[in-house]
């Protein structure tokens, strides 16, 4: 199974291209899937915390609310078991005709005491179901088109076991001309002579009170606070209308589910946090409403700087991973380099540099000691080569001395015998010219003056040795001359011309020899007007093993081979020959004056 | 092959750079976008004051613009009528090049021009409460008075005494909602049309409604329902029959509430009166502003909705935040 995997992944890097590639690659996904978690990570506990601070922050604010109101209402129960405890209150209500005026005069001025040191207190009253009553200051008057009993919060108070009872937020239309929001705390009043409820005391707090404190919170500019009652009518809500009318809705259910705590909404863009708080009081819920994108503010500028990192550090990451990536791969694609021009044969100046002591720099080093033993090697060879040719020369030269040396020498008797002294002079120059020549001069190569000049003494003493059976003509452009040739090219074809060629005919022989350029290189013409060759010798003369009479034919085959040993495969010879009529043979070298690397041979 | 590998080298960076310079861009312009990017919407009602419809209108307008998160600036004439003052202040506010004005026209006719004004400057345009003779603004939000007189004509139906002989005290002659509301309280009378007197007017003025209602009163004793279609003529009608010691026989019912308007529901002189929803209104108008700036379809008018309130129903949880949208009268 490790095994298939790991071939898999060998599988998938051998695909690239490059190696740089398949470094690259690999290196730019691990790094982006890193900078990707942290990313996620990183905004994930961001916005973790940002919510939780906000819970937290909220909750400490709500619960500052509720302390307020729990203050607030924890006065007025004060109050209230002040006034319920009060004899003077229930002597006044209840008790017989004689203190009337006295008692009404205590009771007012507990009111008036309480009004005047709480501006938050609205309406302060007791009233008996017998009409005593005192309101406020004693100045005010119920509503005459109102029915207390019919109030709400006066029947609750009743129902309820002579406890405080507090109601939600309203209008209190009982007293006469004044209609003002308030919150009610109310308590039964016991005739203690027949210990039944026969009367009421109730408190009005002001409601711009409460409102005041829960508008002046702030939950962003978005954010809003609520207070709702236990059985879920509104206390509060700075949008009240828009809910009786049902353009807005309010999550109560799962606010009354809460007795403590938050929970979010998931509206898309409206989302909020709902935290909300119970009053151990009166049992109201504070609720605190805060819009989730507003508390994610900074959330978009994490989100901003945290994206930007990322970016930065992925951008350096790939700027960095192509440097690496491409230092390691250099060396390689310098000894790539290397090696496709060592494939084209091109082995000097091949070495590689190879920094440091890795295995690439060793694999470099192995490949300079390698192209310079291939070097070496090739040197050698080429040496061999030259050794090859130069004894070759050698053996042609004297290969076709003695033969030649015993004919003229013959010849040469044979003239002094008759007496022509004049020819044996002239004969016995050009051979002394001849040895001289070629034995004086250990180059492999010579100019084709010099050549021409030892042809032209080969060819002086053949023409005396076949008297007038050989004619020769030598016409060498001039510039030419000075142009260089590997030697004893021309010669040996000569010889062959007349030994193959003329020897076989009647009359006169005739070799002409040319010169010039033509499509930039040299060509040198000899021709002969011998017997000439079928078409097939003429093909095969330039193979090395012919079978021919002679053995000096061999001199073709070895004049081509060296020519072309020596310029190229361009160069060498090409002939023409038709049966009776003669043979041209076409000498043909690079026309640059080439000199050989070492000169000498 | 060097050159193809760096050429790709380069571009590979310029291509990282580029999407840097994107992501950059992009962030910088939403960070733009949070910040200063808030609607500006003005809001010109027929008067800036405390007075329950205005003051609660501009409530539920300012409610919107802190849910919608848009600066909200509301300036009107401090009196009402005063079409001068409010045709100067829409072209101070066309001058502010606001995303959107909301304007309650002053005058059904004296108002157009500056409005075209408004449309002209290529700022959108709600109206809230009222209409102008041409169709102008995007969108108008006002109570479907049509609907609410024929509730009000519902509510006294069921009051009417036998052998009814009805009569209407309406506010302006020829005004939009003078006209709807008669309409409305027409049909909400079905079966009863020949029973209803024609209507007289009080031009908006207690006083002049009270001298109607008392002429009314005198040229047709038979009269035993009166409704009377906005406060003015429904509490100046009020003050009337209660001052003509007829209020046992005449059963009466009115529109929209005033202090002195709920003191009569109470003392069970009105039996019912039918109020509009000023706070919804301006919420809905500042809502539709947005929804309008934004390209959302809004329809050419939007109903802020109206409530029958009677003295059995009137300090219920619902209607007490209706009748007494502040918290002291």
């Amino acid at each position: 199974m490790k095994q298939h995997f790991k071939k898999r992944v060998q599988n998938i890097i051998w695909h690239f291209k490059s190696i740089q590639d398949a470094i690259l690659l690999p290196f730019l996904i691990v790094i982006t899937l890193a900078l990707a978690v942290f990313l996620l990570i990183s905004l994930n506990y961001t916005e973790k915390t940002v919510l939780r601070n906000s819970e937290e922050y909220t909750m400490q604010l709500i619960e500052q609310i509720n302390a307020d109101l729990d203050s607030y209402i924890g006065y007025m129960e004060t109050i209230s078991m002040m006034v319920v405890g009060n004899p003077d209150v229930s002597q006044y209500l209840f008790g017989d005709d004689e203190n009337q005026e006295e008692m009404k005069d205590k009771v007012g001025q507990q009111f008036k005491t309480l009004i005047d040191t709480r501006t938050d207190i609205c309406n302060i009253a007791v009233l008996a179901d017998n009409g005593k009553m005192y309101l406020n200051r004693g100045k005010s008057a119920l509503n005459p088109n109102a029915d207390i009993k019919d109030m709400d919060w006066y029947k609750d108070t009743m129902k309820a076991n002579g406890s405080s009872v507090v109601s939600s937020s309203h209008v209190q239309n009982a007293i006469s001309g004044a209609y003002t929001w308030v919150v009610t705390l109310s308590r039964a009043l016991l005739n203690p002579k027949t210990q039944e409820k026969e009367g009421i005391f109730f408190i009005d707090l002001n409601y711009s009170s409460i409102s005041g404190l829960c508008e002046r919170v702030s939950l962003g500019d978005r954010g809003y606070l609520f207070i709702l009652s236990e059985d879920g009518s509104y206390i509060y809500h700075p949008q009240q209308q828009l809910i009786y009318s049902g353009l807005k809705t309010e999550w109560n259910g799962k606010v009354l589910e809460q007795e403590n705590g938050s929970f979010i909404t998931d509206e898309g863009n409206n989302s909020k946090l709902y935290t909300v708080c119970s009053s151990r009081e009166t049992g109201w819920k504070v609720v605190g409403v805060a819009y989730l994108d507003e508390l994610m503010k900074d959330r978009e500028g994490t989100k901003t700087l945290y994206g930007l990192t990322a970016l930065l550090l992925s951008l350096l990451a790939i700027v960095l991973s192509m440097f690496i990536s491409r230092a390691i791969t250099k060396p390689i694609r310098e000894l790539e380099g290397a090696m496709i021009q060592v494939q084209k044969g091109k082995f000097d100046n091949q070495a590689v540099t190879a920094r440091g002591n890795n295995e690439i720099s060793s694999l470099g080093n192995s490949f300079n000691i390698m192209t310079e033993k291939i070097q070496q090697l090739m040197d050698e060879n080429i040496q061999e080569q030259r050794e090859k040719r130069k004894n070759e020369l050698r053996a042609l030269q004297s290969q076709i001395n003695p033969h030649f040396l015993y004919n003229t020498l013959d010849s040469i008797i044979w003239m002094a015998e008759s007496g022509k002294n004049e020819e044996v002079v002239l004969m016995t120059s050009s051979l002394a010219k001849l040895f001289r020549q070629s034995i004086s001069n250990e180059d492999e190569v010579v100019t084709i003056a010099q050549e021409i000049e030892y042809t032209r003494s080969y060819l002086t003493i053949q023409k005396m040795r076949y008297r007038d059976q050989l004619e020769f003509v030598i016409d060498v452009d001039e510039d030419i001359l000075k142009c260089h040739i590997v030697k004893l090219v021309i010669q040996p074809l000569v010889e062959n011309s007349i030994y193959h060629g003329i020897k076989y005919i009647d009359g006169k022989g005739m070799i002409s020899i040319m010169g010039g350029r033509s499509d930039g290189k040299i060509v040198l013409i000899i021709s002969d007007n011998g017997a000439g060759m079928e078409q097939e010798a003429v093909e095969h003369i330039l193979d090395q093993k012919v079978p021919n009479h002679k053995s000096n034919h061999v001199g073709v085959y070895n004049v081509h081979h060296r020519l072309q040993l020596y310029y190229g495969q361009e160069s060498g010879l090409k002939y023409k020959s038709v049966r009776g009529v003669g043979t041209t043979v076409f000498v043909s070298i690079p026309e640059e004056e080439r000199q050989p690397k070492d000169g000498k041979v | 092959m060097g050159k193809y590998k760096n050429s790709k080298f380069y571009i590979i960076i310029a291509a990282a750079l580029g999407g840097l310079l994107i992501v950059v861009l992009a962030f910088a312009a939403k960070s733009w976008q949070s910040r200063g990017g808030k609607l500006d919407v003005i809001y010109i009602p027929k008067v800036q004051d405390n007075s329950d419809f205005w003051g609660s209108l501009a409530l539920g307008a300012q409610a919107a613009a802190k849910e919608y998160d848009i600066n909200l600036k509301i300036a009107g004439p401090s009196s009402e009528g005063d079409v001068e003052k409010q045709n100067e202040i829409i072209r101070q506010s066309i001058e502010e090049r606001p995303d959107a004005i909301i304007l309650s026209p002053c005058s059904y006719t004296e108002s157009t021009e500056a409005a075209k004004q408004i449309v002209k400057a290529g700022i959108h345009l709600i109206l809230v409460d009222s209409s102008m003779e041409e169709p102008l603004g995007e969108t108008l939000v006002c109570t479907n008075n049509t609907e609410a007189g024929k509730k009000l004509g519902e509510l006294l139906r069921k009051y009417l005494p036998e052998d009814p002989v009805i009569g209407i005290v309406s506010h302006v002659r020829e005004s939009s909602t003078a006209m709807e509301r008669e309409k409305g309280l027409r049909e909400g009378l079905e079966g009863y049309e020949d029973r209803i007197l024609p209507a007289v007017f009080c031009d908006s003025d207690y006083d002049k409604a009270y001298k109607v209602t008392q002429q009314l009163l005198e040229e047709h004793p038979e009269i035993n329902a009166i409704a009377g279609l906005n406060e003015y003529s429904a509490v100046g009608a009020a003050r009337a029959v209660k001052d003509m010691g007829l209020e046992d026989e005449i059963v009466m019912v009115g529109f929209d509430s005033s202090l002195e308007e709920i003191q009569l529901l109470e003392a069970g002189i009105f039996k019912g009166i039918v109020v509009q929803k000023p706070f919804n209104m301006g919420y809905l108008a500042v809502q539709k502003s947005v929804e309008v700036i934004y390209n959302t379809a809004v329809d050419p008018t939007v109903d802020s909705g109206s409530e029958e309130i009677t003295k059995g129903n009137m300090y219920t949880e619902e209607n007490q935040k209706l009748l007494f949208p502040f918290l002291a009268k």
